[in-house]
């Protein structure tokens, strides 16, 4: 009796059922979700698109999604569209890790740079989006311009704190290693600085790009330049409710494969579980 | 017997004939910190002869760990001087080999790695196979060949001790420094590591000189030439130099029942334990 209540125990911590679990308890929550929502809906007296009418839509997108008008460009399914912003987003993101990478490890193993620097990051960090978005506008006088300029300096912020933390948090056993052993400046970095800091740094993108594309919706609403947020205004103004709601699904569905995407990088550099 | 030291700057005249690898000189050294300065050490005076073993030994915060600093050159002297080799210690350089307290191992690279990298960074002139030659052949020495892709993390704590040894060896320093090396071993696994480490030291000829932190009396008698016993910091000086003279090569059984091994126990127990006592 108790070899058989083990192995059941033993069976309930499978892989497989760990799964099954999951998968419970992610319907859970959708359930959950579409109830508040259909309740949003019922109480706004479907001013606010219920699920079913919201799923027709989706699904008719969804059948157009790559749609294009070669006689128009604004013309075109929302897969364009989607992939136009996800575009911008790596971009602007791509940009402001090429800064904020380097820019944080000589922050993080340099004082007096990082006590000069912090501060500028302080102020600068709180700024919302949107300012950065108007400054981009009149500096390029390009609005898709303005929004890749918006979304790099929003992905700045995280990667550059992460990374300066994660290079000035190295143990002083690790340092020692480099100086007993008189790696050049180098070898230190590469073997030492980068590797301890990458799952820092790593966090740090992981947050970028969270912040980068919830940004961008906000942006593309403001430019109406193509892209899902511009997408989203339109439908509020021609009063397609339902399309806003199926845009907001579709954010979500990318915004959680990208920050799976980088979780999955985050366990790859997690050497000490390794 | 004893080499006494009736003052701390009385440098100790026995060991300065032939080849002093190590030479401290009046050391003190102070460190600066939010309540103020702080000296560890003070006026430290001491020659250690070339292959000769030297253990520190004293209890916590005595500032052995400080001045076997001032010899790696992890720590420069606020006044006095270090010579090693013939050259005043201005800084880390591989003619030391250091075996750090925790190991020190990079964890995201491999045991095989690990090593590597310090030979790479020492042996500039070396070609990249003989450097792997080296690595492989300080590897075999303390046993590790079949775990050298491993990371250290999948090691015990007495195979990443014998990792550090081997990066420390594969550099061939002529002065090896240990601080607490086996600290954090268990009993079994300290043993064994004793006597690995004389066999290494064997095997070089007895040529390294090696200077060891510890707080443990046996191991410091079993391995040492001379242990030093310092007083409590801070400001600490050396309290009293003991010499170990049993013969080697020693062996850890028959060594607890050697009449000289307990008279040196005894010797350094009552140094370490009656600090009432005045310094007789």
């Amino acid at each position: 009796m108790r070899s058989q209540a083990y192995k059941l125990l033993v069976l309930d911590d499978s892989f497989l059922m760990q799964t099954v679990r999951n998968a419970f308890y992610f319907v859970c929550g959708m359930c959950a979700l579409f109830l508040l929502w259909s309740w949003v809906s019922h109480a706004t007296l479907n001013e606010i698109p219920g699920v079913a009418k919201t799923w027709e839509v989706f699904k008719a997108l969804y059948a157009d999604a790559f749609y294009f008008n070669p006689e128009n460009a604004a013309d075109e399914g929302i897969g364009w569209k989607l992939w136009d912003s996800i575009q911008r987003v790596l971009l602007g993101f791509t940009l402001g890790t090429i800064v904020a990478v380097p820019l944080g490890m000589i922050m993080g193993s340099n004082k007096m740079l990082m006590n000069i620097l912090n501060p500028v990051v302080q102020i600068l960090r709180p700024v919302s989006p949107l300012v950065w978005f108007i400054l981009g506008q009149i500096a390029l006088k390009s609005s898709p311009g303005a929004l890749i300029f918006m979304i790099f300096i929003t992905s700045l912020w995280p990667t550059l704190i992460n990374t300066s933390f994660g290079v000035a948090s190295i143990p002083d056993d690790h340092k020692n290693v480099g100086k007993a052993f008189g790696f050049s400046t180098w070898k230190y970095v590469t073997k030492i600085a980068i590797p301890f800091a990458m799952p820092h740094i790593i966090t740090g993108l992981r947050l970028s790009i969270g912040i980068a594309w919830m940004v961008i919706f906000a942006g593309e609403m403001l430019s109406g330049d193509s892209g899902i947020g511009s997408f989203a205004w339109e439908s509020y103004n021609g009063g397609n409710y339902e399309n806003i709601l199926s845009a907001l699904l579709i954010i979500g569905f990318v915004g959680v494969m990208l920050d799976k995407g980088f979780s999955a990088l985050q366990q790859s550099f997690a050497y000490d579980k390794k | 017997m004893e080499t006494k030291v009736l003052n701390n700057a009385t440098v100790d005249m026995q060991n300065v004939d032939i080849k002093p690898s190590i030479i401290i000189d009046n050391v003190s050294v102070t460190f600066d910190t939010a309540k103020g300065e702080y000296t560890a050490i003070k006026n430290i005076s001491l020659n250690i002869k070339k292959g000769e073993i030297v253990s520190l030994i004293g209890h916590s915060g005595c500032g052995k760990s400080t001045l076997m600093n001032t010899i790696s050159g992890m720590v420069i002297p606020t006044s006095g001087s270090v010579v090693a080799n013939g050259n005043v210690v201005k800084g880390p350089g591989p003619d030391r080999g250091i075996v750090f307290q925790n190991y020190s191992l990079l964890p995201w690279l491999s045991v095989y790695q690990n090593i590597f990298q310090a030979v790479d960074s020492v042996m500039k002139g070396k070609s990249k196979e003989e450097k792997k030659e080296l690595v492989l052949k300080n590897l075999e020495m303390v046993n590790l060949m079949a775990h050298k892709d491993k990371n250290p993390n999948q090691l015990s704590g007495g195979m990443k001790q014998r990792v550090a040894i081997a990066r420390a060896f594969a550099i061939n320093p002529s002065i090896l420094l240990l601080d607490e090396p086996f600290g954090a071993l268990d009993a079994l696994t300290k043993s064994s590591m004793h006597v690995e480490l004389l066999k290494l030291w064997n095997l070089d000829n007895r040529n390294k000189t090696i200077v060891m932190v510890t707080h443990d009396i046996d191991e410091a008698i079993f391995l040492s030439d001379r242990v030093v016993v310092m007083n409590n910091g801070p400001a600490a000086t050396i309290k009293e130099i003991v010499d170990v003279k049993i013969v080697r090569p020693r062996n850890k059984k028959d060594i607890t029942h050697d009449p000289l091994y307990i008279e040196t126990k005894e010797r350094l127990t009552g140094l370490l334990f009656d600090k009432f006592s005045i310094n007789d």
